[in-house]
């Protein structure tokens, strides 16, 4: 590698396996002494060609393919198709499936902000707040495990509505989970507030300023952390959102820091959601009575995944195989903020900055 | 928060001389999806610049090759295709590109406030269209995602590299069949599989 002007910048590369990074992913980074001058990222070592099968599959196999594409937001992928699904069709789901929606996404938000948060602690190496986060998230395991069957891959969503529903003892359940998260985030989120080991590592670093966030179409609590008030919940709400109130923090700095507080606020958000939602729950079917056939038409469809606004773009002809489905995770995006973040910050500095965006590698990838 | 604009339709129109396909749709709870044709690719800078003027957000670039209607063969296989195009004068998109399983279609989506403008640019085989990323920096990894996977060509991208495909794998890999095992470059596959046969062999 030639080294850009100066003799006294050299490159070190970090990944695509590495410690510090949880999913694959090759930076060269160009740096002067502790200090990193330039990065240039490299990707594509989960690329999978996803795309190329969904066009493989009829529409109806393509809700399960699509949760598949990722693990911390498998429930926004199918929630996004279903609604891309149901616009070309013209169905409207019942107001119980609304509602419903909406608790499987926030519980999804809950959870994998909470791992986002614990692995910040994690690299600061505040590794008992990071045991602690993430028995935290354990509550919301537990829900999902409860309510869906799955820890992970909810298989929440289906055409027309959910494939599952609340009875008088997951209700319960649910409530009681809250009622035990909700103290227990509010201690997390009053030391991540306060903790100087967290504010040390994490105020004032991998800055974004609001017209680079701007530039570079970030989305998500990345947007967010610098000022952006945008949050497809409110933008355009869908499912129940327009029936609920939704608060959409915002932050100035655009640091480390600031991205982890917007995340933290927004556990509380999503807490207050879940509440509302269980208490507004209305009786009624969870799904439409068939299965309908997808005409021939063309559909967008967005959400507010965990990361930010995930976009679909569906394309039917009328056969069972989708003619094109295009999706762009909020991950996408961010990446492109890394170069003006990293710049500038120490080496010991680049595992928490690139952690800061909440990078998902599967979903960019596809 | 910026949204469409009422008037969007006659700005497009007036960015794009060569003429529009517009068409919008509002959902129940208010926010529109508007779609718009290019009758000629050469206008998607001017109607960008449009676009950029409003604050758009460019959120995603999707291409496909849409398939010749009625026809069920499209271009997967390698062998064969060209044999298989229709002898007949093809269907014609919008603009006046042939339809017939080879021809592209590139879709900018564009949002503003909550709402979607999608712009529609139709490239016959062979085609080539300029690169957004100089105006939309969120243009960069879609457009390098594009020229891997389908044979179009992106002019004045200032970053042409392969995003996600290694250099040596051949450019557009979404329009042909490749074997799994080829894809995963998996020497063991042909050796596993004459373990089976010869397993089999021996078993009857």
């Amino acid at each position: 590698m030639t080294a850009a002007g100066a003799s006294k910048t050299y490159t070190i590369p970090v990944g695509p396996l590495h410690v510090a990074l949880e999913e694959p992913m090759y930076f060269h980074f160009d740096v002067e002494g502790e200090t990193v001058r330039d990065v240039d990222i490299r990707a594509g070592h989960v690329h999978r060609g996803v795309e190329y099968l969904t066009a493989k599959r009829s529409i109806y196999q393509n809700v399960v393919l699509v949760e598949r594409i990722c693990a911390l937001c498998s429930n926004s992928h199918p929630e996004t198709f279903v609604m891309a699904c149901e616009q070309i069709a013209g169905l409207e789901i019942p107001e119980r499936a609304a509602y419903l929606r909406v608790i499987a996404a926030e519980i999804k938000r809950i959870a994998s902000h909470l791992f986002n948060l614990g692995i910040l602690a994690h690299l600061t190496g505040y590794d008992t707040l990071f045991m602690h986060a993430m028995q935290v998230r354990e509550i919301m395991q537990d829900v999902k495990e409860t309510l869906f069957g799955n820890r992970m891959d909810i298989g929440a969503m289906c055409i027309g509505g959910v494939r599952y529903d609340l009875d008088a003892e997951t209700t319960a359940y649910l409530n009681a989970a809250l009622d035990k998260l909700a103290p227990e985030a509010e201690a997390l989120a009053e030391t991540f507030r306060s903790n100087r080991t967290i504010l040390r590592r994490a105020r004032g670093v991998g800055t974004l300023s609001h017209n680079q966030a701007i530039a570079c179409a970030v989305v998500g609590p990345v947007a967010r952390a610098c000022g952006l008030d945008y949050d497809v919940r409110v933008a355009a709400p869908y499912a129940a959102y327009d029936r609920l109130k939704v608060d959409v923090p915002t932050l100035a700095d655009g640091d480390v820091w600031s991205r982890a507080m917007i995340r933290m606020a927004e556990i509380g958000v999503s807490i207050r959601l879940l509440r509302d939602c269980l208490r507004d729950l209305p009786g009624g079917p969870t799904r439409l009575p068939d299965r309908p056939d997808i005409p021939a038409g063309r559909a967008m469809g967005k959400c507010e995944a965990p990361r930010g606004e995930l976009v679909y773009f569906l394309k039917t002809n009328g056969a069972d195989e989708p003619e094109r489905v295009k999706w762009r995770v909020p991950s996408f995006p961010n990446w492109d903020a890394l170069a003006f973040m990293l710049r500038g910050a120490k080496i010991a500095d680049i595992a928490i900055i690139v952690n800061s965006i909440d990078p998902c590698v599967s979903c960019t990838e596809r | 928060m910026t949204r469409v604009p009422e008037d969007i339709r006659a700005r497009l129109d007036a960015a794009a001389p060569a003429g529009i396909d517009y068409e919008a749709t509002v959902s129940p709870q208010g926010a529109v999806t508007a779609w718009c044709g290019l009758a000629n690719s050469e206008d998607l800078l001017s109607v960008g610049e449009t676009l950029l003027r409003l604050g758009a957000r460019l959120a995603m670039i999707s291409a496909l090759q849409p398939p010749a209607p009625e026809e069920e063969e499209e271009q997967e296989t390698e062998e064969g295709a060209e044999a298989d195009k229709p002898t007949k004068e093809p269907p014609k998109t919008f603009g006046g590109t042939p339809l017939d399983g080879t021809s592209y279609e590139i879709d900018y989506h564009f949002v503003l406030g909550g709402d979607f403008v999608t712009i529609t640019a139709y490239l016959p085989a062979g085609g080539s269209i300029s690169s957004l990323t100089p105006m939309f920096r969120s243009a960069d990894w879609p457009e390098r995602e594009i020229m891997e996977m389908y044979a179009i060509v992106i002019r004045d991208h200032p970053d042409p590299r392969r995003l996600f495909l290694d250099p040596a794998i051949e450019s557009a890999a979404l329009e042909r069949l490749i074997p799994y095992s080829t894809l995963v470059n998996a020497a063991s596959t042909k050796g596993l599989w004459d373990k089976v046969l010869a397993a089999k062999g021996s078993a009857s």
